[in-house]
Protein backbone atom coordinates (compact mmCIF):
# COMPACT_ATOMS: atom_id res chain seq x y z
CA UNK A 1 0.00 0.00 0.00
CA UNK A 2 2.87 1.97 0.92
CA UNK A 3 4.25 1.73 -2.50
CA UNK A 4 1.26 2.19 -4.19
CA UNK A 5 0.72 5.59 -2.29
CA UNK A 6 4.44 7.05 -3.22
CA UNK A 7 3.80 6.23 -6.77
CA UNK A 8 0.79 8.68 -7.00
CA UNK A 9 -2.00 5.86 -6.88
CA UNK A 10 -5.05 7.17 -4.68
CA UNK A 11 -5.94 4.09 -2.66
CA UNK A 12 -8.74 2.34 -1.11
CA UNK A 13 -8.06 -0.37 1.42
CA UNK A 14 -10.37 -2.98 2.77
CA UNK A 15 -9.31 -4.34 5.64
CA UNK A 16 -10.15 -5.80 9.54
CA UNK A 17 -8.93 -1.96 10.49
CA UNK A 18 -8.75 1.47 9.13
CA UNK A 19 -5.55 2.50 7.54
CA UNK A 20 -2.71 4.40 10.39
CA UNK A 21 -3.80 8.02 10.53
CA UNK A 22 -0.59 9.14 8.87
CA UNK A 23 -2.04 7.45 5.69
CA UNK A 24 -4.06 9.13 2.96
CA UNK A 25 -5.33 5.75 2.34
CA UNK A 26 -9.47 5.52 2.21
CA UNK A 27 -10.05 2.88 4.41
CA UNK A 28 -13.36 0.08 4.22
CA UNK A 29 -13.25 -1.93 7.32
CA UNK A 30 -14.44 -5.01 5.86
CA UNK A 31 -13.79 -8.62 8.30
CA UNK A 32 -13.79 -10.79 5.11
CA UNK A 33 -14.83 -14.13 6.63
CA UNK A 34 -18.31 -12.33 7.21
CA UNK A 35 -20.49 -12.91 4.41
CA UNK A 36 -22.71 -10.17 5.54
CA UNK A 37 -20.38 -7.27 6.43
CA UNK A 38 -18.76 -7.90 2.39
CA UNK A 39 -22.10 -8.15 0.82
CA UNK A 40 -23.43 -4.92 2.93
CA UNK A 41 -19.97 -2.97 1.86
CA UNK A 42 -19.86 -3.60 -1.74
CA UNK A 43 -21.62 -0.76 -2.71
CA UNK A 44 -18.97 1.17 -1.12
CA UNK A 45 -16.26 -0.86 -2.31
CA UNK A 46 -18.14 0.22 -6.19
CA UNK A 47 -18.22 3.61 -5.19
CA UNK A 48 -14.31 3.82 -4.56
CA UNK A 49 -13.67 2.51 -8.09
CA UNK A 50 -13.48 2.46 -11.00
CA UNK A 51 -10.27 0.79 -10.27
CA UNK A 52 -6.98 0.84 -11.99
CA UNK A 53 -5.42 -1.41 -9.85
CA UNK A 54 -6.95 -4.33 -7.40
CA UNK A 55 -4.74 -6.47 -5.15
CA UNK A 56 -6.50 -9.06 -3.58
CA UNK A 57 -3.91 -9.99 -0.76
CA UNK A 58 -5.76 -10.40 2.56
CA UNK A 59 -4.93 -14.11 3.37
CA UNK A 60 -4.38 -16.16 6.78
CA UNK A 61 -3.13 -19.31 8.38
CA UNK A 62 -3.12 -21.99 10.46
CA UNK A 63 -0.24 -24.53 10.89
CA UNK A 64 -0.34 -27.43 12.94
CA UNK A 65 -2.02 -31.22 12.40
CA UNK A 66 -4.66 -30.92 10.61
CA UNK A 67 -7.28 -32.90 12.58
CA UNK A 68 -5.80 -30.79 15.71
CA UNK A 69 -7.16 -28.16 14.44
CA UNK A 70 -10.93 -26.55 14.66
CA UNK A 71 -12.74 -26.74 12.06
CA UNK A 72 -13.80 -23.63 12.64
CA UNK A 73 -10.48 -22.14 11.82
CA UNK A 74 -10.80 -23.97 8.34
CA UNK A 75 -14.11 -22.28 7.81
CA UNK A 76 -12.68 -18.59 8.16
CA UNK A 77 -9.38 -19.54 6.18
CA UNK A 78 -11.51 -20.38 3.37
CA UNK A 79 -14.04 -17.64 3.21
CA UNK A 80 -10.66 -14.89 3.71
CA UNK A 81 -7.95 -16.59 1.41
CA UNK A 82 -10.38 -17.54 -1.11
CA UNK A 83 -13.86 -17.19 -1.14
CA UNK A 84 -13.90 -13.34 -0.17
CA UNK A 85 -11.38 -12.66 -3.51
CA UNK A 86 -13.12 -14.87 -6.14
CA UNK A 87 -16.80 -13.00 -4.71
CA UNK A 88 -14.88 -9.61 -5.29
CA UNK A 89 -12.90 -10.39 -8.30
CA UNK A 90 -16.27 -10.86 -9.79
CA UNK A 91 -18.64 -8.63 -8.06
CA UNK A 92 -15.98 -5.71 -9.44
CA UNK A 93 -16.14 -7.43 -12.72
CA UNK A 94 -19.49 -7.41 -13.27
CA UNK A 95 -19.90 -3.83 -12.14
CA UNK A 96 -17.31 -2.34 -14.28
CA UNK A 97 -15.32 -1.30 -11.26
CA UNK A 98 -12.13 -2.51 -12.48
CA UNK A 99 -10.75 -1.49 -15.90
CA UNK A 100 -6.42 -2.58 -15.66
CA UNK A 101 -5.00 -4.63 -13.43
CA UNK A 102 -6.37 -7.37 -10.53
CA UNK A 103 -3.59 -9.54 -8.87
CA UNK A 104 -4.64 -12.22 -6.45
CA UNK A 105 -2.02 -13.42 -4.11
CA UNK A 106 -1.60 -17.10 -3.75
CA UNK A 107 1.32 -18.91 -2.33
CA UNK A 108 4.38 -21.18 -3.36
CA UNK A 109 2.71 -23.87 -2.03
CA UNK A 110 0.34 -24.21 -4.82
CA UNK A 111 3.69 -25.57 -6.92
CA UNK A 112 4.68 -27.66 -3.62
CA UNK A 113 2.22 -29.12 -1.18
CA UNK A 114 2.32 -27.77 2.27
CA UNK A 115 2.04 -30.71 5.07
CA UNK A 116 0.94 -29.05 8.15
CA UNK A 117 -0.96 -26.37 6.13
CA UNK A 118 -3.55 -28.51 4.28
CA UNK A 119 -6.52 -26.50 4.68
CA UNK A 120 -4.47 -23.21 3.78
CA UNK A 121 -2.57 -24.62 1.05
CA UNK A 122 -6.49 -25.69 -0.04
CA UNK A 123 -7.18 -22.08 -0.14
CA UNK A 124 -4.36 -20.64 -2.26
CA UNK A 125 -4.78 -23.55 -5.13
CA UNK A 126 -7.94 -22.35 -5.57
CA UNK A 127 -6.88 -18.59 -5.60
CA UNK A 128 -4.53 -19.56 -8.02
CA UNK A 129 -6.89 -21.70 -10.56
CA UNK A 130 -9.42 -19.13 -10.00
CA UNK A 131 -7.14 -16.78 -10.81
CA UNK A 132 -6.26 -18.89 -14.34
CA UNK A 133 -9.92 -19.77 -15.45
CA UNK A 134 -11.10 -15.85 -15.20
CA UNK A 135 -7.88 -14.48 -17.01
CA UNK A 136 -8.93 -14.97 -20.65
CA UNK A 137 -12.98 -13.56 -19.96
CA UNK A 138 -11.70 -10.88 -17.64
CA UNK A 139 -9.24 -9.96 -20.29
CA UNK A 140 -12.46 -9.57 -22.87
CA UNK A 141 -13.84 -7.00 -20.09
CA UNK A 142 -10.17 -5.06 -20.06
CA UNK A 143 -8.75 -6.53 -17.13
CA UNK A 144 -5.77 -8.64 -17.17
CA UNK A 145 -5.38 -11.17 -14.21
CA UNK A 146 -2.14 -12.01 -12.47
CA UNK A 147 -1.18 -14.13 -9.73
CA UNK A 148 1.47 -13.69 -7.12
CA UNK A 149 3.52 -16.10 -6.15
CA UNK A 150 5.73 -14.56 -2.78
CA UNK A 151 8.44 -16.78 -1.46
CA UNK A 152 9.16 -16.31 2.24
CA UNK A 153 8.77 -13.07 3.38
CA UNK A 154 9.71 -11.28 6.68
CA UNK A 155 6.23 -10.81 7.84
CA UNK A 156 4.50 -11.09 11.42
CA UNK A 157 2.11 -13.89 9.57
CA UNK A 158 5.15 -15.51 8.68
CA UNK A 159 6.78 -15.31 12.37
CA UNK A 160 3.76 -16.69 13.96
CA UNK A 161 3.27 -19.50 11.84
CA UNK A 162 7.19 -20.55 11.05
CA UNK A 163 8.45 -23.55 12.92
CA UNK A 164 11.34 -22.85 15.22
CA UNK A 165 14.42 -22.11 14.41
CA UNK A 166 13.38 -21.34 11.32
CA UNK A 167 16.05 -18.49 9.74
CA UNK A 168 14.08 -15.00 9.72
CA UNK A 169 17.17 -13.53 7.94
CA UNK A 170 16.39 -16.13 5.14
CA UNK A 171 13.47 -14.44 4.33
CA UNK A 172 12.68 -11.42 1.92
CA UNK A 173 12.00 -8.29 2.53
CA UNK A 174 8.35 -7.48 2.13
CA UNK A 175 8.69 -3.97 0.57
CA UNK A 176 11.54 -5.36 -1.98
CA UNK A 177 8.94 -8.40 -2.81
CA UNK A 178 5.79 -6.00 -2.79
CA UNK A 179 7.83 -3.59 -5.80
CA UNK A 180 8.64 -6.34 -7.81
CA UNK A 181 5.70 -8.41 -7.79
CA UNK A 182 4.11 -4.56 -8.89
CA UNK A 183 6.17 -4.34 -11.72
CA UNK A 184 4.99 -7.60 -12.90
CA UNK A 185 1.13 -6.77 -11.95
CA UNK A 186 1.50 -3.28 -14.13
CA UNK A 187 3.53 -4.94 -17.08
CA UNK A 188 0.19 -7.52 -16.92
CA UNK A 189 2.31 -10.86 -16.74
CA UNK A 190 0.45 -13.77 -16.09
CA UNK A 191 2.38 -14.56 -12.80
CA UNK A 192 4.60 -12.74 -10.21
CA UNK A 193 7.01 -14.23 -8.22
CA UNK A 194 8.32 -12.27 -4.95
CA UNK A 195 12.04 -13.07 -6.39
CA UNK A 196 14.37 -15.62 -8.20
CA UNK A 197 14.27 -18.07 -5.79
CA UNK A 198 10.47 -18.49 -5.22
CA UNK A 199 10.47 -19.09 -9.28
CA UNK A 200 13.11 -21.77 -8.91
CA UNK A 201 10.78 -23.50 -5.84
CA UNK A 202 7.86 -23.30 -8.55
CA UNK A 203 9.99 -24.67 -11.05
CA UNK A 204 11.60 -27.38 -9.00
CA UNK A 205 7.74 -28.30 -7.59
CA UNK A 206 6.29 -28.87 -11.13
CA UNK A 207 9.25 -31.42 -12.09
CA UNK A 208 9.55 -33.30 -8.73
CA UNK A 209 6.51 -32.89 -6.79
CA UNK A 210 6.97 -35.88 -4.70
CA UNK A 211 10.45 -34.69 -4.14
CA UNK A 212 9.37 -31.58 -3.06
CA UNK A 213 6.23 -32.36 -0.92
CA UNK A 214 8.23 -34.63 1.28
CA UNK A 215 11.36 -31.87 1.51
CA UNK A 216 8.11 -29.40 2.60
CA UNK A 217 7.44 -32.35 5.41
CA UNK A 218 11.02 -31.93 6.83
CA UNK A 219 11.03 -28.28 7.05
CA UNK A 220 7.99 -27.52 8.19
CA UNK A 221 5.79 -30.30 9.04
CA UNK A 222 8.04 -32.34 11.59
CA UNK A 223 9.20 -29.18 13.03
CA UNK A 224 5.70 -27.53 13.98
CA UNK A 225 5.66 -27.86 18.03
CA UNK A 226 2.57 -26.01 18.20
CA UNK A 227 -1.09 -25.20 16.40
CA UNK A 228 -1.72 -22.00 15.15
CA UNK A 229 -4.51 -20.64 13.56
CA UNK B 1 -15.28 -59.35 7.29
CA UNK B 2 -16.29 -57.44 4.43
CA UNK B 3 -14.66 -53.78 4.00
CA UNK B 4 -16.57 -50.69 5.14
CA UNK B 5 -17.06 -47.86 2.66
CA UNK B 6 -18.49 -44.79 2.56
CA UNK B 7 -19.74 -42.27 -0.66
CA UNK B 8 -21.01 -39.30 -0.62
CA UNK B 9 -22.83 -38.32 -3.82
CA UNK B 10 -23.89 -41.55 -4.73
CA UNK B 11 -27.67 -40.75 -5.97
CA UNK B 12 -26.22 -39.98 -9.55
CA UNK B 13 -23.96 -40.14 -11.88
CA UNK B 14 -20.28 -41.62 -11.34
CA UNK B 15 -21.23 -41.95 -7.67
CA UNK B 16 -24.21 -43.93 -8.36
CA UNK B 17 -22.05 -46.30 -10.63
CA UNK B 18 -19.31 -46.65 -7.52
CA UNK B 19 -22.23 -47.86 -5.56
CA UNK B 20 -23.32 -50.04 -8.15
CA UNK B 21 -20.09 -51.53 -8.36
CA UNK B 22 -19.28 -52.60 -4.67
CA UNK B 23 -22.43 -53.13 -3.88
CA UNK B 24 -22.41 -57.07 -2.26
CA UNK B 25 -18.09 -56.64 -1.62
CA UNK B 26 -18.30 -53.92 0.41
CA UNK B 27 -20.94 -52.91 3.37
CA UNK B 28 -21.78 -49.58 1.80
CA UNK B 29 -22.81 -46.03 3.36
CA UNK B 30 -23.85 -43.83 0.86
CA UNK B 31 -24.66 -40.18 1.07
CA UNK B 32 -26.86 -37.77 -0.83
CA UNK B 33 -28.64 -34.12 -0.78
CA UNK B 34 -31.92 -35.74 -1.49
CA UNK B 35 -34.51 -37.43 0.96
CA UNK B 36 -34.16 -41.34 1.04
CA UNK B 37 -37.67 -41.98 -0.81
CA UNK B 38 -36.05 -40.12 -3.56
CA UNK B 39 -33.67 -41.50 -4.08
CA UNK B 40 -34.31 -45.70 -3.06
CA UNK B 41 -34.78 -46.98 -6.05
CA UNK B 42 -31.15 -45.93 -7.56
CA UNK B 43 -29.27 -47.17 -4.55
CA UNK B 44 -28.43 -51.09 -3.94
CA UNK B 45 -30.43 -52.81 -1.85
CA UNK B 46 -28.61 -53.69 0.98
CA UNK B 47 -26.66 -50.22 1.57
CA UNK B 48 -27.01 -47.56 3.80
CA UNK B 49 -27.84 -44.24 3.34
CA UNK B 50 -27.65 -40.85 4.77
CA UNK B 51 -29.30 -36.93 3.97
CA UNK B 52 -26.30 -34.88 3.66
CA UNK B 53 -26.51 -31.56 1.78
CA UNK B 54 -22.54 -30.64 1.48
CA UNK B 55 -24.47 -26.67 1.16
CA UNK B 56 -24.30 -26.66 4.68
CA UNK B 57 -20.62 -28.55 5.23
CA UNK B 58 -20.43 -28.74 8.92
CA UNK B 59 -23.83 -30.09 9.18
CA UNK B 60 -23.18 -33.07 6.29
CA UNK B 61 -20.33 -33.94 8.75
CA UNK B 62 -22.06 -34.09 11.60
CA UNK B 63 -24.84 -35.73 9.76
CA UNK B 64 -22.31 -38.44 8.41
CA UNK B 65 -21.36 -38.50 11.84
CA UNK B 66 -24.24 -39.36 13.09
CA UNK B 67 -25.12 -42.39 10.72
CA UNK B 68 -21.94 -43.66 11.42
CA UNK B 69 -22.07 -43.78 15.02
CA UNK B 70 -26.11 -45.30 14.26
CA UNK B 71 -24.42 -48.21 12.44
CA UNK B 72 -21.81 -48.91 15.18
CA UNK B 73 -18.97 -48.31 12.41
CA UNK B 74 -16.02 -47.34 14.38
CA UNK B 75 -13.66 -47.54 11.72
CA UNK B 76 -14.04 -46.70 7.64
CA UNK B 77 -11.61 -48.59 5.10
CA UNK B 78 -12.42 -46.70 2.45
CA UNK B 79 -13.90 -43.33 2.22
CA UNK B 80 -14.53 -41.77 -1.23
CA UNK B 81 -15.32 -37.85 -1.57
CA UNK B 82 -17.23 -37.46 -4.75
CA UNK B 83 -20.36 -35.25 -3.99
CA UNK B 84 -19.69 -32.53 -6.44
CA UNK B 85 -21.57 -29.84 -8.58
CA UNK B 86 -20.72 -26.58 -10.45
CA UNK B 87 -22.23 -22.92 -11.97
CA UNK B 88 -21.19 -22.70 -15.60
CA UNK B 89 -20.98 -19.12 -17.32
CA UNK B 90 -18.86 -16.07 -17.56
CA UNK B 91 -17.11 -15.75 -14.34
CA UNK B 92 -18.06 -11.90 -13.82
CA UNK B 93 -21.37 -12.94 -13.90
CA UNK B 94 -21.41 -15.50 -11.76
CA UNK B 95 -23.49 -14.82 -8.59
CA UNK B 96 -21.95 -14.82 -5.05
CA UNK B 97 -24.26 -16.98 -3.68
CA UNK B 98 -23.21 -19.45 -6.48
CA UNK B 99 -19.58 -19.22 -5.59
CA UNK B 100 -20.15 -19.73 -1.80
CA UNK B 101 -21.74 -22.79 -2.92
CA UNK B 102 -19.83 -24.13 -4.98
CA UNK B 103 -16.27 -23.96 -2.84
CA UNK B 104 -18.53 -25.36 -0.19
CA UNK B 105 -20.24 -28.11 -1.38
CA UNK B 106 -17.10 -29.58 -3.30
CA UNK B 107 -13.94 -28.62 -1.15
CA UNK B 108 -15.06 -26.97 2.14
CA UNK B 109 -17.26 -30.30 2.49
CA UNK B 110 -14.52 -32.41 1.77
CA UNK B 111 -12.01 -30.52 4.42
CA UNK B 112 -15.07 -31.19 7.22
CA UNK B 113 -15.53 -34.86 6.37
CA UNK B 114 -11.94 -35.40 6.21
CA UNK B 115 -11.51 -33.35 9.79
CA UNK B 116 -14.69 -35.47 11.29
CA UNK B 117 -13.41 -38.75 9.91
CA UNK B 118 -9.49 -39.04 10.63
CA UNK B 119 -10.04 -41.01 13.46
CA UNK B 120 -12.63 -43.82 12.24
CA UNK B 121 -9.97 -43.61 8.97
CA UNK B 122 -6.43 -44.65 10.72
CA UNK B 123 -5.10 -47.94 8.82
CA UNK B 124 -7.90 -47.16 5.91
CA UNK B 125 -8.19 -44.94 2.73
CA UNK B 126 -9.57 -41.28 1.90
CA UNK B 127 -10.27 -41.12 -1.75
CA UNK B 128 -10.91 -37.78 -3.48
CA UNK B 129 -12.93 -37.04 -6.32
CA UNK B 130 -11.33 -33.69 -8.60
CA UNK B 131 -11.55 -32.63 -12.10
CA UNK B 132 -9.24 -32.47 -14.59
CA UNK B 133 -10.90 -28.97 -14.51
CA UNK B 134 -8.36 -28.28 -11.52
CA UNK B 135 -5.83 -26.81 -14.34
CA UNK B 136 -8.66 -23.60 -14.38
CA UNK B 137 -11.77 -23.41 -17.00
CA UNK B 138 -13.35 -20.28 -17.90
CA UNK B 139 -16.61 -21.31 -18.36
CA UNK B 140 -16.61 -23.33 -14.35
CA UNK B 141 -14.04 -20.57 -12.63
CA UNK B 142 -15.00 -21.31 -9.15
CA UNK B 143 -15.60 -25.14 -9.74
CA UNK B 144 -12.14 -25.28 -11.21
CA UNK B 145 -10.78 -23.75 -8.12
CA UNK B 146 -12.55 -25.98 -5.48
CA UNK B 147 -11.20 -29.02 -7.49
CA UNK B 148 -7.63 -27.14 -7.51
CA UNK B 149 -8.27 -26.57 -4.19
CA UNK B 150 -9.33 -30.66 -3.10
CA UNK B 151 -5.47 -31.52 -4.74
CA UNK B 152 -3.90 -28.99 -2.69
CA UNK B 153 -5.60 -30.72 0.37
CA UNK B 154 -4.66 -34.36 -0.74
CA UNK B 155 -1.05 -33.46 -1.85
CA UNK B 156 -0.28 -31.89 1.40
CA UNK B 157 -2.83 -34.43 3.49
CA UNK B 158 -1.29 -37.58 1.86
CA UNK B 159 2.22 -36.37 3.62
CA UNK B 160 1.02 -35.43 6.64
CA UNK B 161 -0.95 -38.43 7.18
CA UNK B 162 2.02 -40.90 5.47
CA UNK B 163 2.09 -44.37 7.90
CA UNK B 164 -1.64 -43.67 8.95
CA UNK B 165 -4.52 -42.76 5.94
CA UNK B 166 -3.79 -43.34 2.80
CA UNK B 167 -5.02 -39.92 1.04
CA UNK B 168 -5.14 -39.89 -3.05
CA UNK B 169 -7.00 -37.91 -5.63
CA UNK B 170 -8.59 -38.99 -8.92
CA UNK B 171 -8.95 -36.74 -11.65
CA UNK B 172 -11.74 -38.04 -13.68
CA UNK B 173 -11.63 -36.03 -17.30
CA UNK B 174 -15.08 -35.22 -18.96
CA UNK B 175 -18.21 -38.06 -17.69
CA UNK B 176 -21.57 -38.38 -19.38
CA UNK B 177 -23.60 -37.92 -16.05
CA UNK B 178 -26.07 -34.77 -15.30
CA UNK B 179 -23.50 -32.54 -13.85
CA UNK B 180 -23.19 -30.15 -17.33
CA UNK B 181 -26.77 -29.74 -17.47
CA UNK B 182 -27.53 -29.27 -13.41
CA UNK B 183 -24.44 -26.68 -13.92
CA UNK B 184 -26.40 -24.97 -16.66
CA UNK B 185 -23.67 -26.16 -19.49
CA UNK B 186 -24.36 -27.69 -22.68
CA UNK B 187 -22.11 -30.62 -23.78
CA UNK B 188 -23.45 -30.76 -27.25
CA UNK B 189 -21.65 -32.96 -29.70
CA UNK B 190 -18.50 -33.44 -27.84
CA UNK B 191 -20.47 -35.64 -25.20
CA UNK B 192 -19.86 -38.46 -27.42
CA UNK B 193 -16.29 -38.47 -26.21
CA UNK B 194 -16.99 -38.55 -22.48
CA UNK B 195 -16.79 -41.45 -20.65
CA UNK B 196 -19.84 -43.48 -19.67
CA UNK B 197 -20.04 -43.20 -15.76
CA UNK B 198 -19.58 -46.83 -15.75
CA UNK B 199 -16.71 -46.65 -17.37
CA UNK B 200 -15.03 -43.82 -14.86
CA UNK B 201 -16.51 -45.88 -11.57
CA UNK B 202 -14.27 -48.90 -13.37
CA UNK B 203 -11.10 -46.99 -13.50
CA UNK B 204 -11.54 -44.92 -10.48
CA UNK B 205 -12.18 -48.88 -8.82
CA UNK B 206 -8.69 -49.22 -10.49
CA UNK B 207 -7.24 -46.30 -8.96
CA UNK B 208 -8.26 -47.00 -5.42
CA UNK B 209 -6.38 -50.25 -5.31
CA UNK B 210 -3.63 -48.74 -6.96
CA UNK B 211 -0.14 -46.70 -4.64
CA UNK B 212 -0.17 -43.86 -6.72
CA UNK B 213 -1.80 -40.70 -4.74
CA UNK B 214 -3.01 -38.49 -7.82
CA UNK B 215 -4.74 -40.30 -10.48
CA UNK B 216 -6.01 -38.28 -13.98
CA UNK B 217 -8.37 -40.51 -15.81
CA UNK B 218 -8.80 -39.10 -19.26
CA UNK B 219 -9.51 -39.86 -22.95
CA UNK B 220 -6.03 -42.33 -22.98
CA UNK B 221 -7.68 -44.13 -20.29
CA UNK B 222 -10.81 -44.18 -21.84
CA UNK B 223 -9.34 -45.59 -25.16
CA UNK B 224 -7.36 -48.04 -23.23
CA UNK B 225 -10.35 -48.97 -21.02
CA UNK B 226 -12.61 -48.96 -24.37
CA UNK B 227 -10.77 -51.47 -26.17
CA UNK B 228 -10.38 -53.63 -22.86
CA UNK B 229 -13.86 -55.08 -22.07
CA UNK B 230 -12.90 -57.94 -20.64
CA UNK B 231 -11.01 -56.19 -18.08
CA UNK B 232 -14.16 -55.45 -15.61
N1 LIG C 1 -19.16 -35.55 -15.18
C1 LIG C 1 -17.95 -35.10 -15.41
O1 LIG C 1 -17.62 -34.80 -16.57
C2 LIG C 1 -16.95 -34.94 -14.31
C3 LIG C 1 -15.64 -34.65 -14.64
C4 LIG C 1 -14.70 -34.51 -13.63
C5 LIG C 1 -15.09 -34.66 -12.31
N2 LIG C 1 -16.37 -34.94 -11.99
C6 LIG C 1 -16.68 -35.08 -10.57
O2 LIG C 1 -17.20 -36.36 -10.31
C7 LIG C 1 -18.04 -36.31 -9.18
C8 LIG C 1 -19.37 -36.94 -9.52
O3 LIG C 1 -20.00 -36.14 -10.51
P1 LIG C 1 -21.00 -36.73 -11.59
O4 LIG C 1 -20.46 -36.41 -12.91
O5 LIG C 1 -21.34 -38.11 -11.26
O6 LIG C 1 -22.24 -35.72 -11.38
P2 LIG C 1 -23.72 -36.01 -10.90
O7 LIG C 1 -24.31 -37.08 -11.70
O8 LIG C 1 -24.38 -34.68 -10.87
O9 LIG C 1 -23.51 -36.54 -9.41
C9 LIG C 1 -23.08 -35.70 -8.38
C10 LIG C 1 -23.49 -36.30 -7.06
O10 LIG C 1 -23.22 -35.35 -6.02
C11 LIG C 1 -24.44 -35.04 -5.37
N3 LIG C 1 -24.47 -33.65 -4.90
C12 LIG C 1 -24.51 -32.52 -5.63
N4 LIG C 1 -24.57 -31.45 -4.83
C13 LIG C 1 -24.58 -31.92 -3.57
C14 LIG C 1 -24.67 -31.31 -2.30
N5 LIG C 1 -24.77 -29.98 -2.16
N6 LIG C 1 -24.65 -32.10 -1.21
C15 LIG C 1 -24.57 -33.42 -1.32
N7 LIG C 1 -24.50 -34.06 -2.48
C16 LIG C 1 -24.52 -33.31 -3.60
C17 LIG C 1 -25.50 -35.29 -6.40
O11 LIG C 1 -26.78 -35.42 -5.84
P3 LIG C 1 -28.12 -35.41 -6.77
O12 LIG C 1 -28.26 -36.81 -7.29
O13 LIG C 1 -29.19 -35.04 -5.80
O14 LIG C 1 -27.89 -34.39 -7.86
C18 LIG C 1 -24.98 -36.58 -6.99
O15 LIG C 1 -25.20 -37.67 -6.16
C19 LIG C 1 -18.17 -34.84 -8.82
O16 LIG C 1 -17.27 -34.55 -7.78
C20 LIG C 1 -17.76 -34.15 -10.08
O17 LIG C 1 -17.26 -32.87 -9.81
C21 LIG C 1 -17.32 -35.09 -12.98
Amino acid sequence: MDLLLARGYDVVSIDLNPPHTECTAVGIVCDLADREALDRNMAAIFAGGPYAVVILNAGISATGRFEKMPVEAYRKLMKVNAEAPMVLASALANAGALKGHLCFVSSLSHFTGYPGAAVYAASKDALAVYAKSIRKPFAKRGIAVTVAYPGPLRTEHAARHAPPGADAARRRDPALAARTMLDAVLAGKRVAFSDPRARTVAVAGGLLPGVMARAMRRVIFEKLDRDVW
Amino acid sequence: MKSRMLITGATSGIGAALAARYAGRADLLLAGRRPYEEVAATLPADAHYVVADQSEPERAAAQIGKALADLGWETLDVVVLNAGTGWSGDPATEPAASIRNTLDANLFAAVTLAHALAALLEGGQLVLVGSTARRGAPRFASYAAAKAGLDGLARALSEEWRGKVRVKIVHPGPTATGMHAKAGFHTGRARALFAPPEMMARLIERAIARRRIRRTISFPQYLAAAVTPWRR
